[in-house]
């Protein structure tokens, strides 16, 4: 059994490099995953409320094309605090979507995620941000409030109920700087994704944040993503917390 | 048969890596049944003086002959670079080299890295080239290197054309002429499956439609890496097993034939 926590579909607003999102459940199944937690997240920018909406229906269309397949995640732009409330409300309450999904538009640390983080807590679902630290300036530059593990950190400690999972280790820069920056923050899981899968990743992860904090995530990185997670020198239990349950955990904590 | 076209030793200066000694590789390969690694010296990018990393090489891989093939790493711009060459074709066994032009600084088609390729070439050594060791998002604050450009390779087998090259750790092969232009298409080069995927973007499937099986190799760039990921792709690659055996060591082993 395998939960990707972080995935994607295309939509009229992302195209992620294939054709037709058959090719995600094709390539599910050659691996065994069998449930994915996706989003249409705007890359750039800011945007408005009504393009949003334009991603989130094509998750929703989704998630009815392939019931127990596609999850989905309801991506917001913090900016718009009124009209992302009724988006995740319209999205989660209404449509049965499992979670929020922030990009880059603002850091998790800042006040203007806040009503977020809030409406989180009342549905009882999981925020997943995107996230690096990234060591690159050129690249670091190209997005000046990307979130990082400190920010995680204090957003985790104003909102302790809150469930935040901070994006793909594997695809933000320096891993250990990330991994250290979470000893002390429980309530922030670190999803495995992202197309680094340098050896000792997920043993340092499960070594200093303890392996009930991980959750396995491929980020579009199919094989990469479970062959990290298949590699790690961790018990056979430690695999299936990481591949499934701790993800199913946080599904069930849902409210609605 | 598995031989891995992408393996190290030695010590990584930004990262600590685990079965980095050539015990700890060969046990990393045992458990993941990989039969034999194409492997050059981590230490000798470093060493201002590469030849003592070849030495090292050397001397830690005599023993195991039937699972290591060793293969130099020099600068073309260190003194007497060709004479160390020798060496280690002829003393220590190496039928490749593994050149770094970003770490060294030069370029792969001109002065002294195009000459070291037309030495080694000469010596019929097939040259190994990795695009990049770690992903720039997380480099050493030292570590100022930026990703090999496909274009350099391309430019290098132009200028150079009996060439045997072989490219690790590299994508964006789609859109490169290496698999569109039908001269370059058809000179001697594989590549290794570290960065490419089989499902989703499919990039393998579409590399192997565009020039066929004969291109590609297995390569998984441990110990940095998890080997798991190169050999999950090579599983679930729905390929005749002929195919399958062609990707997994045999051309491998004909690049360095040939």
């Amino acid at each position: 059994m395998k939960i990707d926590c972080h995935s994607h579909v295309n939509g009229r607003k992302q195209n992620w490099g294939w054709d037709n999102n058959d090719r995600l459940i094709d390539a599910s199944d050659k691996l065994g995953i069998d449930k994915l937690c996706c989003s249409i997240p705007i890359t750039s920018d800011m945007p408005k409320p009504d393009e949003v909406k334009i991603c989130n229906d094509d998750v929703l269309e989704c998630m009815k094309r392939y019931p127990d397949r596609i999850l989905g995640y309801c991506f917001v732009n913090p900016g718009y605090e009124k009209e992302s409330i009724m988006e995740i409300e319209r999205c989660v309450i209404k449509h049965g979507m499992m979670g929020i999904k922030l990009y880059n538009q603002f850091k998790c640390s800042d006040p203007v995620v806040y009503p977020i983080a809030e409406k989180a807590i009342e549905l009882g679902i999981p925020i997943l941000e995107h996230a690096g630290y990234i060591m690159d300036p050129e690249q670091a530059s190209g997005q000046p409030n990307l979130s990082h593990a400190g920010d995680f950190a204090i957003l985790a400690k104003k909102y302790p109920e809150a469930m935040l999972i901070e994006a793909h280790v594997g695809g933000g820069g320096d891993w250990e700087w990330a991994i250290k920056s979470l000893r002390h923050s429980p309530n922030v899981y670190l999803d495995t994704s992202g197309s680094v899968i340098d050896e000792g990743i997920i043993e340092m992860a499960v070594r200093e944040l303890g392996v009930e904090r991980l959750l396995f995530g491929t980020d579009m990185t199919m094989e990469g993503g479970v062959g990290k997670v298949l590699g790690a020198k961790i018990t056979e239990s430690q695999r299936e917390s990481i591949f499934w349950k701790n993800m199913q955990v946080i599904l069930d904590k849902k409210r609605i | 048969m598995v031989i891995d076209i992408n393996a190290y030793i030695g010590h990584w200066p930004f990262r600590q890596l685990r079965n980095n000694t050539p015990e700890g590789l060969l046990r990393l390969m045992d458990e993941n049944s990989i039969d034999k690694a194409m492997v050059s010296s981590i230490n000798a990018i470093f060493y201002r003086n590469s030849q003592a990393g070849n030495e090292e090489l050397s001397d830690w891989t005599k023993n195991y002959h039937d699972r290591f093939i060793p293969f130099a790493t020099l600068n073309p711009k260190y003194a007497e670079w060709k004479d160390d060459l020798k060496k280690c074709y002829e003393a220590y066994g190496m039928i490749g080299i593994r050149m770094f032009p970003h770490y060294h600084n030069y370029k792969l088609y001109q002065d002294e890295g195009l000459e070291m390729v037309e030495f080694a070439t000469e010596m019929d050594m097939a040259i190994s080239v990795p695009i990049r060791l770690e992903d720039r998002r997380q480099r050493h604050w030292l570590d100022n290197v930026n990703d090999l450009p496909l274009s350099d390779i391309e430019s290098a087998i132009r200028a150079c054309p009996e060439a045997s090259f072989m490219i690790l750790n590299g994508r964006g092969f789609e859109s490169s002429s290496l698999f569109r232009d039908e001269n370059l298409k058809n000179k001697k080069f594989i590549i290794d499956i570290s960065r490419l995927s089989v499902v989703l973007q499919r990039e393998i499937p579409k590399l192997i439609e565009l020039a066929g099986i004969s291109k590609i190799a297995f390569g998984t760039g441990i110990p940095f890496n998890y080997p798991n990921p190169a050999l999950l792709k090579a599983k679930i690659l729905d390929v005749p097993e002929q195919d399958k055996e062609a990707l997994l060591w045999c051309n491998a082993l004909g690049i360095i034939e040939s």
